[in-house]
């Protein structure tokens, strides 16, 4: 395909000149406001809750609280993780009422709600409702959850503990240990962060009662998946949710669930047969979106005499806040296990991962899931390996590599590697990154009093593989004959309608103009995953070029009709059938112009493929420099080089490491959701005191594609959406540490911030 | 945002003869502090009576070795000023610091001064510089000004006119910004005055304040190396999850010494 860098995106346009629709700009007649009353602590029993006051604030037409919640029994929250344990057991599950009830177990759950004329009137009603609280014991991390005798959040889940889970062979493991020449040990966290999306959460919810059903607009990276879990949580039929979804200002998979509120609204809008919208504030996003990350890894790598990994356990502890989401469970747990081996051969595994609960907003899979943080620990535990053995970093990987001829990899825990070829991306970034120049770089840095560090990460991920077991697209002809695709797959910002259009486009040898993108699209009767887990293109964007290439054969006959000649004397090409002597043809277009009129039109169809997983992956190399006065990090350089499979638009794909690697840094050397140990108040609730990541902060950045195909998918596509995020963590970690480590310094927890960083080194410095 | 109504005053005197009869009213100038709060139902004013575009408010002019400024003038304008520019060339450069563009076309200087956030900018100037805070009942000194973190001299009613700066020999300010929020973690503004070398600090304790150690170093030795030698005492700075004491007073004597080495840069 061609490779149209330069273009810009055709959604551009439209997204940035205010034409976007997103949840916010949706209204129904007759619509009423929710507010929302948030518990304002983290851990207590409700004794009394008096809503009468707030009925009599002017505006206001009702009140909803947990009891509302049970009577209608909204209260069990689907859950992807379907694994048991050794013992058979499956993960706890414990129940969320989705207005509180009884308890309320973080601060910002939703305890009441106000509907309103106005969303102001609402807001102000909040007030004058009156709730006595009894407080309790308060747990926000785990290693305060898991103590004995801690605060017991649910009664259904003892010692806050919902799951553990061993995977590997640890008598294996514990063999290698023994007979290791060195043993590496690192404990690192994945600190909680907030995915803080540029839209806020909001929700529209319309009921009609002839047909006891419902009409829903809110954020979501797909039809499929939001549909299903509604049902889920509500029991009403799938059939009685229609979904109207628009533009959507970005998720990072906090946009992919059902959340509490949502249903709450259900439950209004069919008790008072009226619509019932609500936008939430920043401030409440920060408290009750879902948070992501969350998690302590304990490693350690055993090495034989050669430097040669024989063996690898960890130790995962993983938040999940105070009740279980959907993707919480099965992102922490699976997809670690997926990627603990990294990039390299290690022929003993064993993980343990224990899912914990504590005081703190619930925990959702977050751009990666799992996967940057299990990358993290591995690449963290290589490099510290590296340095206890000194050994060059890019030496010891290389030593270690799984090398091109072991691919198809089945890895000693989950997971069959697609061919990869991790020394030729290594090769490529540490050469485009002047990797062996740096000395002197460091030198001059240092004559400036400053610290100069360059760092690498070589990672992959497990990933694409969907809930839904295949993706469908329609390709239908509208009233005027035009062409358009229909998926399931949403876009929030991963340019859907500028590659999915250019799939089929260049398929049929059409202009991209001439075909027209619609996802997610109420009543269509297709199957299919969300957008999430860098699947869209694998998935979708491939069914879309099988769609085009059976709509060409579809056509065909009744060209040949047309043209009144054999399809055999037919040969398709730039968007047209012309008999093999040249004498007759018609385009496409034009065809499918003349058989509008026949209902449904002739040339509409479904195609369909079950996609399996894919495995991105890469080389990062990250230079930085560090003024040892204010403790401030720069980043001077970012170097990636993916293997994201064939690529179909590198300005897409770039745009998608720029956006992740710069989320990595965020998380890398700025946010942090900070709870209050004592109290449990979110201290970290707004924009003032979550540090965020600034686009100015990576200035200097390359993108390389190292295409190696992938064989699951017709068009070689492996996915680009998390991998930027998932490289960058332990690459700038490393060349933080590479420039203090001659200070002495070998271990540091993220967030890297300037206050960290200058304490760091007045310590070193005195030791 | 609780209900409150909103008053545009036609002039000075009429403003404040309305805050003084309406205990609960507020002044609106950029709102660049003050509608955040109520955005935040941290306040609830029966009023707000706005007095961004009074003329009387207005105004930059440079008479008598003293820089006046209106205290409506917005923070762009002052970055921008020829005036400031050519006068005090590190007024303007504090201004075109303060917050993101959007703040600076709205944030006024009597309003940051009026409000004392104990992270703002413009305080770090005026004590510096010895300035005097004209309002609507009579002059304050700089010194007597400040009062601690958002405490002022100011009465009930009394409005803020007009900030007289004098112009210094030079002047330089530095500020390291909260990695969140963009306040000032610590700022320096280090002015030479016909009086000797005045030094204060803003962000890293509970209001700004002059830091008269270095003051006394610099008035032996007008150099960066006087201040090196100095360790900022931490005891009464600010502390909190984002950064301990000690860090702010690193991060004070850091900005003081780029502020002081810009300065010695400068003729």
């Amino acid at each position: 395909m061609t490779d149209t860098h330069a273009a810009n995106r055709r959604e551009d346009l439209r997204l940035i000149t205010g034409r976007g629709r997103y949840v916010a700009d949706s209204n129904l007649p007759h619509q009423l406001h929710a507010c929302f009353l948030r518990a304002d602590r983290a851990h207590a029993e409700i004794v009394t809750i008096n809503t009468e006051p707030a009925l009599k604030c002017r505006g206001v037409v009702a009140v909803f609280t947990g009891a509302d919640a049970i009577a209608a029994n909204y209260k069990q929250f689907p859950n992807m993780m379907t694994f048991t344990n050794a013992s058979g057991a499956t993960i706890l599950k414990p129940e969320r009422p989705v207005l509180a009830h009884g308890k309320v177990r973080f601060v910002g759950e939703a305890v009441a709600m106000v509907v309103a004329e106005s969303a102001l009137a609402a807001q102000d009603a909040l007030d004058a409702i009156a709730i006595v609280y009894r407080d309790l014991p308060v747990a926000v991390s785990v290693e305060d959850a898991l103590a004995a005798g801690a605060a017991q959040l649910h009664a259904n889940v003892p010692g806050n503990l919902c799951f553990e889970w061993d995977t590997g062979d640890a008598a294996a493991v514990e063999r290698a240990f023994a007979k290791a020449a060195h043993v590496t040990r690192l404990t690192v966290v994945s600190q909680r962060v907030v995915p803080s999306p540029m839209e806020l959460r909001g929700c529209l919810i319309g009921y009609d009662g002839a047909s006891d059903s419902y009409d829903i607009y809110t954020n979501s990276q797909g039809i499929l998946m939001m549909r299903w879990q509604f049902a889920a949580l509500t029991g009403v039929p799938e059939e009685k949710l229609r979904f109207h979804l628009h533009d959507v200002g970005g998720s990072f998979g906090q946009r992919s669930a059902v959340y509490p509120e949502h249903a709450a609204q259900m439950i209004a809008a069919k008790k008072l047969g009226r619509p019932i919208k609500w936008v939430a504030s920043r401030s409440e996003c920060f408290l009750s979106d879902s948070h992501g990350r969350g998690i302590v890894m304990a490693g350690e790598l055993a090495l034989d005499r050669d430097s040669r990994f024989t063996a690898a356990r960890y130790q995962f502890l993983c938040d999940m806040g105070a009740y279980l989401t959907p993707t919480g469970p099965a992102s922490h747990v699976r997809n670690p296990a997926i990627g603990m081996t990294g990039v390299y051969r290690i022929p003993a595994l064993h993980g343990n991962f224990k899912v914990v609960l504590t005081n703190t907003s619930p925990v959702a899979a977050y751009r990666g899931a799992g996967r940057p943080d299990v990358a993290y620990m591995v690449e963290r535990l290589v490099d510290q390996a590296a340095s206890e053995l000194k050994i060059e970093r890019d030496e010891l990987r290389r030593r270690n590599f799984i090398p091109l001829d072991a691919f198809p990899y089945k890895t000693p825990t989950m997971g069959v590697y697609e061919a990869s070829d991790f020394a030729g991306c290594l090769g490529k970034a540490l050469q485009a990154a002047d990797w062996n120049g740096f000395d002197p770089r460091r030198e001059k840095s240092r004559k400036a009093g400053k610290l100069r560090g360059i760092g690498l990460s070589t990672v992959i991920e497990g990933t694409a593989a969907g809930m839904f077991p295949k993706d469908q697209v329609a390709i239908e002809f509208d009233a005027q004959g035009r062409l358009e695709v229909y998926t399931v797959s949403l876009s929030t910002g991963q340019s859907h309608e500028t590659t999915f259009t250019e799939i089929v486009a260049q398929t049929l040898g059409v202009a991209p103009e001439a075909v027209t993108l619609r996802e997610s699209v109420q009543g269509k009767n297709l199957s299919g995953n969300h957008s999430g887990g860098s699947r869209s293109l694998v998935g979708c964007g491939s069914v879309c070029k099988l769609a085009a290439q059976k709509l060409i054969e579809q056509a065909k006959p009744l060209a040949a009709e047309e043209l009144e000649l054999e399809p055999s004397q037919l040969d398709y090409a730039d968007g047209a059938f012309r008999s093999r002597d040249g004498e007759k043809m018609i385009g496409l277009l034009e065809l499918a112009k003349k058989l509008v009129g026949t209902s449904p039109h002739p040339l509409n169809l479904m195609a369909e493929a079950s996609v399996g997983s894919t495995y991105p992956n890469g080389c990062h190399v990250a230079e930085v420099e560090i003024d040892p006065e204010t403790g401030v990090t720069e980043i001077l350089s970012y170097t990636a080089v993916d293997d994201a499979g064939i690529v179909i638009n590198h300005s897409v794909v770039e745009g998608q490491v720029h956006g992740g690697v710069t989320q990595g840094a965020g998380q890398v050397f700025g946010e942090h959701a900070v709870y209050d140990r004592e109290s449990g108040q979110l201290l970290t609730g707004s924009f003032s005191d979550y540090y965020m990541p600034r686009a100015g902060w990576i200035r200097d950045i390359h993108v390389n594609d190292h295409p190696l195909p992938s064989k699951v998918n017709v068009l070689g596509a492996k996915g680009a959406g998390e991998s930027g995020c998932t490289a960058s963590l332990p690459s700038l970690v490393s060349a933080v540490l590479d420039a203090v480590r001659p200070l002495g310094i070998q271990h540091l927890d993220m967030p890297l911030t300037p206050s960290k960083m200058w304490h760091a080194i007045q310590t070193a410095k005195a030791e | 945002m609780f209900e409150f109504s909103y008053l545009k005053a036609n002039s000075l005197s009429e403003a404040a003869a309305f805050v003084a009869a309406h205990p609960d009213a507020k002044l609106l100038a950029g709102g660049m502090t003050l509608l955040p709060t109520l955005k935040q139902r941290l306040a609830q004013p029966s009023h707000l009576v706005d007095v961004g575009r009074l003329p009387e408010l207005g105004g930059i002019e440079l008479k008598a070795g003293r820089l006046a400024i209106g205290a409506a003038t917005r923070h762009h304008d002052v970055a921008t000023s020829a005036v400031v520019r050519n006068a005090i060339p590190a007024l303007a450069y504090l201004a075109s610091h303060i917050g993101d563009p959007q703040v600076r076309n709205c944030g006024t200087l009597g309003g940051s001064v009026a409000n004392n956030d104990p992270a703002a900018d413009y305080p770090a100037a005026v004590l510096a510089l010895d300035a005097i805070i004209v309002t609507t009942q009579r002059e304050i000194a700089a010194a007597d000004f400040f009062q601690g973190m958002f405490a002022t001299a100011l009465e009930a009613g009394e409005i803020i006119v007009r900030v007289l700066f004098p112009v210094p020999k030079r002047a330089a300010y530095e500020k390291f910004p909260h990695p969140a929020s963009g306040y000032a973690m610590a700022g320096a503004f280090v002015a030479e005055m016909a009086t000797g070398v005045r030094v204060a600090v803003t962000g890293a304790g509970p209001g700004v304040f002059r830091w008269s150690e270095a003051e006394s170093a610099l008035a032996q030795n007008l150099n960066v190396a006087a201040v090196d030698k100095l360790t900022l005492e931490a005891t009464d700075l600010n502390e909190d999850f984002h950064a301990t004491r000690e860090y702010r007073a690193n991060l004070a004597k850091v900005m003081t010494k780029r502020a002081l080495q810009k300065m010695l840069a400068t003729k």
